[in-house]
């Protein structure tokens, strides 16, 4: 049921995700879910609203520990550790697997403390001067360093919601993860900041794997190498984003597309 | 339609204009302006009342509290030097130096001097124990034992209602006399504040009062704000939602309701029985006050922390801080200003409490200021309760301006919680 395009099953896939299901209470939220994420591209999962896409993402950085009425099963390996196991510790799973939200979340703290909360808690930094380094690199990377040099003891919260969604990704690229998961990130945020996070997005792209939850057919199209399209909790097709897009095989990825639903 | 021959009803229907235009919308409109405009009303009003009743009973208090800042008091002229009371700066300022004037014959240098200045019939109404007066005024300035001087005496409580035309005819054309001669006035009496509770309006302050109130209160904040503060943070952070803690949160929420008389019977049970010697201890007052505030400290602080929105919570779960670090680094300074204005009002409610104090022995009267936590001592709302109830009309007064004091204390408190609320107050 399931369709899969050709190559997709990667070796060198940096998430291995196998017949995940995500239960809220008794409703089934994702079903069996089964998919590979390459280091090397930006996977979209798109989907109509509701269909558990957001719920899925969460998994990675086990983010739905928080509700607690949820419960995952099956299998998501990164680098060939199941992170779903007990044993895995949380805390480092989520320095490795950073992610960006959709409403932008900057902490009510100065601009170059969000910046070195990560690092600091981790103990990346030892003397300021390192964690000086860290937070112009992360500022600059975002796209964000030329704005804000000069006010880095600025309130966070007081920068615009473009630049503050651009503060997040610096935020999550700091403590330097293998991987960035990203939850709708422009869905609250004006075109002009939208393109300028897609901009951000495609720079990154490469030095992370990166996997975007997105509401806009665009912007998947825009911005990722590989689309996911979900529907009521199942992954109907994933495949290279051209083909998905030009050349779908499901019927029901093909009406979603043509703007049949959703 | 216009092709159709219109009926009469339908050229009502075509004259007409459209329905928001009609005079019965604007009717419609009028009552609805008219509706607000009453609600707007009736809600003015009610303000006006509550500050009308406010602004009333705060006159009334000043009115009747500021006489009670002052006292009557009668002027004696002493002259020391040729009464032969003798002394130095050092003698007069010595620990002893009440002992040494007293055995010199200061109390009957006093008698001799007030007849003097006031006659026998005024020199009967100085306060007896008015030398003592004497002998602070002369640690204050030993300068005087040198010369002559007037000094202002306590007047006594019965020559003290004379002065406000009460009691008896004698005493009132005495006071009158006196006043007459400029011998006879009344002074702000700054002492009121330094002074204890004692058997005559005239000689009663209400600094015992207030240090039993700080001490109680002090013992009050230790136990009550980390106990709360940390059961705040444990049932909103960390606890399960199960049974047991829909139990517990049930019982806070009710011991925040129960009547504060029956916390004084519990520390009258418990802490009274297990520490039988503390009996009107500011350390047992506070203890038992301390359970009576904590249910209002755990339920503002939970709702301050639930306050905190959770998207800040996700960003910090999300770089990987450990639960203890979300709570400590963005929970708590976040929920800081809201539990810390919960604290100050459940401690000011706690401030002006007095039936649990009544039941376990703070009630008694107690004519020194407490030396310590385990030292019998009274509170402000507890000296009032006393001095009410007293017949003697210079407790009035008195009683009048404790509740001034008492008022101005609160303010202070609610100064104090606005003030860290905006201080600490940070937006998202």
């Amino acid at each position: 049921m399931t369709v899969i395009h050709e190559n997709m099953e990667d070796a060198s896939a940096k998430i291995k995700a196998r017949d995940v299901s995500v239960y809220y209470g008794d409703k089934k939220a994702i079903d069996e879910v089964s998919i590979d994420i390459s280091p090397d591209y930006v996977t979209a999962f798109i989907g109509p609203s509701g269909c558990g896409k957001s719920t899925f993402l969460r998994c990675f950085n086990r983010m739905n520990d928080t509700i607690a009425s949820a419960r995952v099963t099956g299998s998501i390996e990164l680098e060939g550790e199941n992170i779903l196991d007990n044993t895995m510790d949380v805390v480092q799973l989520r320095a490795r697997v950073g992610m960006v939200f959709q409403k932008p979340n900057p902490f009510p703290k100065s601009i170059y403390d969000n910046i070195a909360y990560g690092p600091k808690i981790h103990g990346l930094a030892e003397k300021k001067a390192d964690l000086d380094v860290i937070v112009e690199k992360s500022l600059t990377r975002a796209g964000l360093w030329e704005e804000v040099k000069d006010r880095l003891s600025d309130s966070g919260t007081a920068l615009s919601g473009g630049q503050q969604q651009r503060l997040c990704i610096a935020r999550a690229i700091a403590v330097d993860p293998e991987v960035i998961l990203m939850d709708e990130p422009a869905s609250a945020l004006d075109p002009i900041a939208t393109a300028k996070i897609e901009e951000l997005i495609d720079e990154l792209s490469g030095r992370y794997a990166i996997v975007i939850v997105t509401h806009s057919m665009q912007q998947a199209a825009r911005v990722s190498q590989r689309t996911a399209f979900f529907h009521l909790g199942k992954m109907v097709e994933y495949g290279p984003t051209s083909d998905i897009f030009t050349n779908p095989i499901e019927e029901r990825t093909k009406d979603y597309i043509t703007g049949r639903y959703g | 339609m216009s092709s159709t021959p219109l009926t009469p009803d339908m050229a009502v229907m075509q004259a007409s204009e459209p329905p928001t235009r009609t005079a019965a919308f604007e009717k419609r409109l009028a009552k609805r302006y008219r509706s607000e405009r009453n609600f707007k009303a009736l809600g003015l009003g009610a303000i006006g009342f509550s500050i009308a009743a406010l602004i009333f009973l705060l006159a009334n208090m000043l009115v009747n509290g500021i006489p009670g800042l002052q006292r009557a008091e009668l002027a004696v002229e002493i002259d020391f030097a040729e009464a032969g009371v003798t002394g130095d700066e050092v003698s007069l300022t010595a620990p002893s130096a009440m002992q040494v004037l007293e055995l010199q014959g200061l109390p009957a240098v006093v008698e001799i001097y007030a007849e003097r200045s006031l006659g026998e019939e005024g020199a009967e109404q100085v306060y007896r124990g008015a030398w003592r007066d004497v002998a602070r005024a002369l640690a204050d300035d030993p300068a005087l034992i040198y010369g002559r001087t007037t000094l202002w005496l306590p007047a006594s409580s019965d020559l003290a209602s004379g002065l406000n035309d009460e009691g008896s005819p004698e005493m009132q054309a005495l006071a009158d006399r006196l006043e007459a001669e400029g011998k006879l006035a009344k002074n702000w009496d700054w002492g009121f504040f330094a002074r204890s509770d004692a058997t005559s309006p005239q000689m009663a302050g209400i600094w015992g009062a207030l240090k039993g109130s700080i001490l109680t209160m002090l013992v009050t904040f230790v136990l009550a704000f980390p106990i709360g503060i940390l059961s705040a943070l444990y049932l909103e952070e960390y606890a399960p939602k199960n049974r047991w803690t829909d139990l517990i949160e049930v019982s806070i929420n009710n011991l925040a309701a129960v009547p504060s008389i029956i916390f004084g019977l519990l520390g009258l049970a418990v802490f009274l029985t297990v520490f039988p010697n503390l009996r009107s201890t500011p350390i047992i007052g506070g203890m038992t006050l301390a359970l009576m505030t904590m249910p209002v400290i755990v339920i503002s602080g939970r709702n301050a922390i639930k306050a905190v929105p959770p998207s800040i919570r996700d960003g910090a779960l999300a770089v990987g801080a450990s639960p203890v670090q979300v709570v400590f680094h963005h929970v708590l300074p976040l929920a800081l200003p809201g539990m810390l204005t919960g604290t100050i009002i459940g401690m000011a409610r706690a401030l002006g409490e007095t039936a649990p104090l009544i039941l376990i022995g703070m009630r008694a009267f107690v004519a020194t200021p407490p030396d310590g936590f385990t030292a019998p001592a009274t509170v402000l709302p507890m000296q009032i309760f006393l001095w009410s109830d007293e017949i003697d009309r210079g407790f009035v007064e008195r009683t009048s301006a404790t509740i001034i004091v008492l008022l101005l204390f609160l303010l202070m408190m609610n100064g104090i919680a606005i003030y860290l609320r905006n201080k600490f107050e940070k937006t998202w």
